[in-house]
């Protein structure tokens, strides 16, 4: 029999202060790829490898405790099992699958999903501890309100689907010139040019920033503030090279992360599509924008008056865009941004951060044990390393505001 | 209005409007008013008070339901020859759903007291709308029975809920 096509609902979505709204077709579809599976708490299951000297692969034995169903999983099943914390979409542990066995088996996911339904190993709880946590304690008034802003922040999202066309023609009147050997060159010497002048600047700090008048904190929020606009040319240029390995730029838009963190985006994920080099090229390419304009911003300040406005501003964005280029693409800082992507992809681990933070949870409660295994150590490695990188990163954002107001 | 040659040609092919006798439809359509929207003007909201049934003569209505915030369901596309507002044309009930033009739009508009005229006036015409109107009724409420299922299977379908296997 003929499978039926995807239900969809037709909504119409309005928009503020007018009698405008929008047509959406959603299919069941887009909901499946969004939802969250989650697996039910470690105390209601157990897992161990089976051994056997006749299989090739290894397997895994799932028994849920509860019911005293056993099911048996695969290596890549028992990875997919890992993938479903309630936080991650169907989506993106469909692209983790790729990326750690470089194919991807259409069937599987949805077989394994039957399967631990059936044996009961699945719920459907609130996403976020924050929002769980939220939810319990509704009937107070603060935290009935703080749920609603956050609630309200979720949903501010601008965003086009539509923006093939637009990327397409953005490159072909001159964002294709981003990925020539000229750009590249031109690119290096800037930074070389801005790493001379940010030295130069920073035998003084103090100086350097006195352009402020007295009020280096309230300056740099106001740079922070102009930096932002820099972070949607950031995700433009990741949408340039998408077009530039000929992928298709699914969406560009707005939205608050978590609720409360404003940003810009670019879904560029056509690009697992392509050859590690396109996907490694467009992480690094759209941080490099920081640089670029980092150093810009330092060339400026050097030029400019000591002690002007005009020199504590681009100094202080000099050091805000380089920042950025470093929490860019330094892997190790808890944060997934292009860098931690890009060791992922070259490690073959996908779950690095996920299965670092678990396994020194583990050790830092006792529950589990230091083993010399290399996974084990480039856990270990990824935690210490970030905890320092974090540290050090507070550190010198403390120093600078403190340099700066004394 | 003025019974136009063209608005009782026009209602001929109007479902409710069907079995009317010439005499009678120009009574009606004398009773008729216009009234044209812009493209995306809201003609009435949910919750709104009503007594009226509107015919679309031209253009495209979209009539939803509210679903959260600022989101709401299309129910249905309203095409010419084919009408809306029904409901509360007979209990004076609050609109149930929102009606907005999705295209400009010109309207027919039938009021309570012009029904409740022509049941008067015109006892076998009024049968015949009645009876039109039954037809009409009935299949709405199969088209929502289709609606009921398709949306469980939305729900099914993006949950990836396994109800067989249960």
């Amino acid at each position: 029999m003929q499978r039926p096509a995807p239900a969809k609902f037709e909504l119409l979505v309005r928009r503020d202060d007018s009698d405008e709204f929008e047509l959406r077709q959603v299919a069941s579809v887009v909901g499946y790829l969004n939802s969250r599976p989650r697996r039910v708490d470690p105390e209601s299951y157990e897992i161990s490898e089976l051994r056997s000297r006749l299989a090739v692969a290894p397997g895994f034995i799932l028994k849920n405790t509860t019911t005293d169903r056993f099911l048996l999983l695969s290596a890549p099943e028992r990875f997919l099992w890992d993938q479903m914390d309630g936080a991650t979409s169907l989506q993106e542990i469909a692209t983790a699958y790729v990326l750690k066995y470089g194919e991807f088996d259409f069937e599987i996911i949805p077989s394994l999903l039957r399967k631990l339904q059936r044996a009961q190993l699945l719920t459907f709880e609130p996403r976020s501890r924050l929002r769980a946590a939220l939810a319990r304690n509704r009937g107070r008034v603060v935290v009935k309100a703080l749920e609603l802003a956050l609630t309200s922040l979720e949903r501010i999202r601008i965003a086009s689907h539509n923006v093939q066309g637009f990327f397409q023609a953005l490159y072909r009147f001159g964002g294709f010139l981003v990925f020539t050997p000229i750009a590249a060159i031109a690119g290096a010497v800037l930074a070389v040019l801005g790493a001379a002048a940010a030295v130069v600047l920073f035998h003084d700090v103090r100086d350097m920033l006195e352009g402020f008048g007295g009020h280096a904190l309230r300056g740099i929020l106001t740079v922070k503030l102009v930096f932002f606009a820099s972070v949607a040319l950031h995700q433009l240029v990741h949408g340039l090279a998408c077009i530039h390995y000929r992928r298709r730029v699914r969406e560009f838009g707005f939205t608050f992360l978590h609720g409360f963190v404003p940003t810009f985006y670019v879904d560029v994920t056509d690009i697992f599509m392509a050859s590690r080099r396109a996907r490694v090229v467009t992480a690094v390419t759209g941080a490099l924008v920081h640089l670029v304009l980092g150093a810009v911003a330092f060339i400026v300040a050097a030029q400019a008056p000591p002690g002007s406005f005009r020199q504590a501003f681009a100094a202080a964005s000099g050091i805000i865009q380089w920042q950025a280029l470093v929490v860019a693409l330094y892997p190790f800082c808890f944060i997934e941004m292009d860098g931690y992507h890009i060791l992922v992809d070259v490690l073959g681990a996908p779950t690095l951060k996920h299965d670092a933070i678990a396994y020194a949870k583990r050790l830092l409660t006792g529950a589990g044990r230091i083993r010399q295994g290399r996974e084990e150590l480039l856990w270990i490695g990824y935690v210490a390393l970030s905890t320092l990188s974090v540290a050090a990163f507070i550190a010198f954002n403390v120093w600078i505001v403190l340099s700066a107001t004394h | 209005m003025q019974a136009s040659a063209e608005t009782l040609t026009f209602l001929r092919d109007v479902r409710v409007f069907e079995l009317f006798s010439g005499p009678d439809l120009a009574v009606v359509t004398g009773r008729l008013r216009e009234r044209d929207l812009r493209r995306h003007q809201i003609l009435f909201r949910e919750g709104d008070r009503g007594d009226e049934m509107f015919i679309v003569r031209r253009g495209t209505m979209l009539i939803s339901k509210a679903v959260t915030g600022k989101v709401e369901q299309v129910l249905v596309r309203v095409e010419p020859f084919d009408f809306f507002g029904e409901m509360s044309l007979f209990d004076g009930s609050p609109r149930s759903a929102t009606a907005q033009a999705e295209t400009d739009v010109e309207l027919l508009i039938l009021g309570r007291d012009s029904m409740q005229a022509m049941t008067e006036t015109a006892p076998h015409a009024a049968a015949a709308f009645f009876y039109a109107m039954v037809q009409v009724f009935m299949e709405r409420l199969r088209r929502s029975t289709l609606q009921v299922a398709e949306a469980t299977r939305w729900g099914l379908e993006a949950t990836g809920l396994d109800v067989e296997g249960r």
